[in-house]
């Protein structure tokens, strides 16, 4: 993946261009507002990093908005240390597709640009899912394993969709939180590792490969590879 | 000196009261001298007729003597006769010549005369010619002098009294201004210099400058709970704050000292994320609280059904309650609507189920509630843990206040206060009651009526609703 960074703190750049690189991405970087705005007009990028607040006198979210007006249809995720819901919004609504609160976690940046790039690839809503051995149907919403049919409650179908429309992706638990659940706060018990846990029951328990799969430090993932 | 309202203020009434005696003080003056005038020509007229008569009638010789026995007989100076041939000679009368400033014609004429030994001022005359002969009747008008004088000094001192008074009213009331005006600066400079335990001195009675006075106190007394409010915060910021970055700089330090194997460096390090997470999070719980503090959340608020909510968020918890062994239920009348902030509702309640699954026994009960009070849209967590005793109720809901029950229990103290938080940005309340034994945490919020659908305005359907339980437990 190509991916734009716009930001002017010189260690956060460091330490993310360094770790997307180390994903396997490549990652320019912008330190002002007017080179970002250059470089995401004129290069071809599948992800854009923008943060909010850049010295001199371009803005983030005014680099967004005339992006978006000039055509550019790039996925752009807002870095932004300003946590209200309310800046959130008007961050989604200048045009960003995702935003993210610093202090970050470097898992759940990269477990985003993912998602976004995985949902700007276009997205069959109807098609069936399939993670190895793993199916669903979206539209019959059954379940199968091997040839096993597997019964889940509405909310657990939905989270086990979300999982494998990102399948070999990791998934952090604030993704989950806010797209399973649209809650947008962090509850102080990690009850979403007890869903987890109950899916993990109905889908790997009987079955000598597990699929859902926890990574540490980050969050979860389905995959059928070793 | 300073300008003083209170002294122009009383200049300003001093003129008014001039100007309302000048405008009485005029006309009476005016009338009274036009009628003082017309009498006394009038009079003289009279006078020089009656000698006119004499005149006609016995002749001279008769006038003469006639003017002489008045002269003789009248108190002095009070009338002034003189008769004279054509040369203005004198025959009669107590002029000793004619004045020289009166022509020989008739008609009245005010001149100033001499009068035996003493002058006369503007003496109205009248002259009239007879024959040969002239006659000049006048007046003294000595008669009225004083009165005009007492006029004109009654009128001087009634403007003295006026103007001495309006001073005097002026400096009294500024004094008394002044005295009020100089004990709020000093309250004020008090506080300016950071005592907010001031407040400006009020008397009983209600006059404008007592209600201001009433009102700043009232702001100061708002000020004082906001600053004391936010100095108890940062001081438990402070101190919750202090606790994890001690951890995580006494753990870098050992780290940095040690140099122990690479497994466990990095087992450290993972512990050093783990403390900067809570710091993290304390942060966000705080900033959040301060936002709604602020009151700035109203801009998300919409209308929405607190029932589906709850059922949400009873549905989230569930799988973690079981883990627990709790019975986690929920139980509803019927869609509710009402306005308001989705994401911090949620918060608020999942808060409450998150509390209450800490506190509740293992195993349990806890149940969610959703129902139409008096009050509005009630919802309610309900456990049988050991509740909160009547003293602590208080406390609970202030920032990073943690109970002894909850010692040796994650979190930060923050929980509830949040929900009282948003609960108060709701215009509601958090109550905590007794749920012998156990704790009943209840939020009553204001039933949006615009947002209800006419089927769902019929009043809930009593018992059956209310009482069977649709209970959410995953089999």
């Amino acid at each position: 993946m190509k991916i734009l960074l716009v930001e002017d703190n010189e260690r956060v750049s460091q330490f993310v261009i360094k770790g997307l690189q180390e994903a396997g991405h490549t990652a320019d970087h912008a330190a002002t507002g007017r080179d970002g705005m250059f470089l995401a007009a004129s290069e071809p990028y599948d992800v854009i990093i923008m943060d909010r607040m850049l010295p001199g006198d371009i803005d983030g979210l005014a680099i967004i908005e005339v992006l978006r007006k000039a055509g550019k249809r790039t996925p752009i995720l807002i870095l932004s240390a300003l946590s209200e819901v309310d800046d959130r919004i008007r961050g989604l609504r200048s045009g960003g597709d995702d935003y993210l609160t610093k202090p970050f976690a470097f898992g759940e940046l990269l477990a985003r640009i993912d998602a976004l790039h995985r949902r700007a690839e276009g997205v069959n809503h109807e098609a069936p899912l399939t993670v190895g051995d793993l199916h669903m149907d979206p539209l019959t919403r059954k379940v199968t394993r091997g040839n096993r049919p597997i019964t889940l409650q509405p909310r657990e179908f939905k989270l086990l969709e979300y999982l494998m429309r990102h399948a070999d992706q990791v998934v952090t638990r604030t993704m989950l939180l806010e797209n399973v659940w649209d809650y947008h706060f962090d509850p102080q018990t990690n009850v979403v590792d007890v869903h987890i846990s109950k899916l993990r029951q109905k889908i790997d328990a009987e079955f000598e490969r597990p699929l859902l799969r926890t990574v540490r430090n980050a969050g979860y993932t389905v995959t059928a590879s070793e | 000196m300073m300008r003083s309202s209170a002294l122009s203020l009383a200049m300003g009434y001093v003129a008014l009261g001039l100007a309302a005696l000048v405008l009485f003080a005029a006309p009476l003056w005016y009338a009274w001298q036009v009628t003082i005038q017309e009498g006394r020509a009038e009079y003289l007229q009279i006078d020089a007729q009656r000698l006119t008569e004499v005149y006609r009638h016995e002749g001279a010789d008769a006038l003469k003597s006639f003017i002489d026995t008045r002269v003789g007989m009248q108190i002095a100076g009070e009338r002034i006769l003189l008769l004279t041939d054509a040369s203005l000679h004198p025959l009669a009368g107590n002029l000793r010549a004619w004045p020289a400033a009166v022509p020989a014609t008739p008609g009245n004429y005010k001149v100033n005369l001499g009068l035996g030994d003493r002058g006369i001022q503007e003496a109205l005359v009248h002259v009239t010619n007879l024959g040969q002969y002239n006659l000049l009747v006048g007046r003294d008008n000595a008669l009225f002098r004083p009165l005009q004088t007492r006029f004109w000094y009654g009128l001087a001192a009634a403007v003295a009294v006026l103007c001495i008074a309006g001073l005097f009213v002026g400096i009294i009331t500024r004094r008394a201004l002044m005295t009020r005006v100089h004990s709020i600066r000093q309250t004020v400079s008090a506080i300016i210099h950071g005592d907010l335990k001031h407040r400006l001195p009020t008397h009983v009675n209600d006059d404008e400058l007592n209600t201001l006075s009433r009102t700043i106190n009232g702001m100061l007394d708002q000020i004082e709970l906001l600053v004391h409010g936010v100095r108890n915060v940062s001081n438990s910021i402070a101190h919750d704050l202090r606790t994890p970055l001690a951890e995580l700089r006494s753990r870098l330090e050992e780290l940095s000292l040690i140099r122990p194997s690479t497994e466990q460096t990095y087992t450290e390090i993972d512990g050093a994320v783990a403390d900067v997470d809570r710091v993290i999070r304390i942060f966000d719980a705080l900033l959040r609280l301060a936002e709604i503090d602020a009151g700035m959340r109203r801009s998300g608020f919409v209308s929405l059904d607190v029932s589906d909510l709850a059922a949400n968020a009873v549905e989230f918890y569930e799988p973690a309650a079981e883990l627990k062994h709790i019975d986690l239920t929920f139980r509803s009348s019927g869609s509710l609507r009402v306005s308001g902030d989705p994401v911090l509702l949620a918060q608020a309640l999942s808060n409450l189920i998150d509390n209450a699954l800490k506190y509740a026994p293992q195993p349990g009960s806890i149940e969610v509630a959703v129902q139409r009070s008096a009050g509005g849209a009630e919802i309610s967590v309900s456990d049988h843990g050991p509740g909160i005793d009547e003293a602590e109720k208080n406390k609970v809901v202030q920032r990073f206040y943690r109970g002894d029950a909850s010692r040796g229990t994650p979190g930060v103290g923050l929980g509830l206060s949040l929900v009282q938080a948003v609960a108060k940005l709701h215009g509601s309340s958090l109550e905590l009651k007794d749920n012998g034994p156990g704790l009943r945490a209840v939020l009553t919020l204001t039933i949006d009526e615009s947002g209800v659908s006419p089927r769902e305005t019929a009043p809930p359907e009593p018992a059956a609703a209310a009482v069977a339980p649709s209970t959410l437990a995953l089999p």
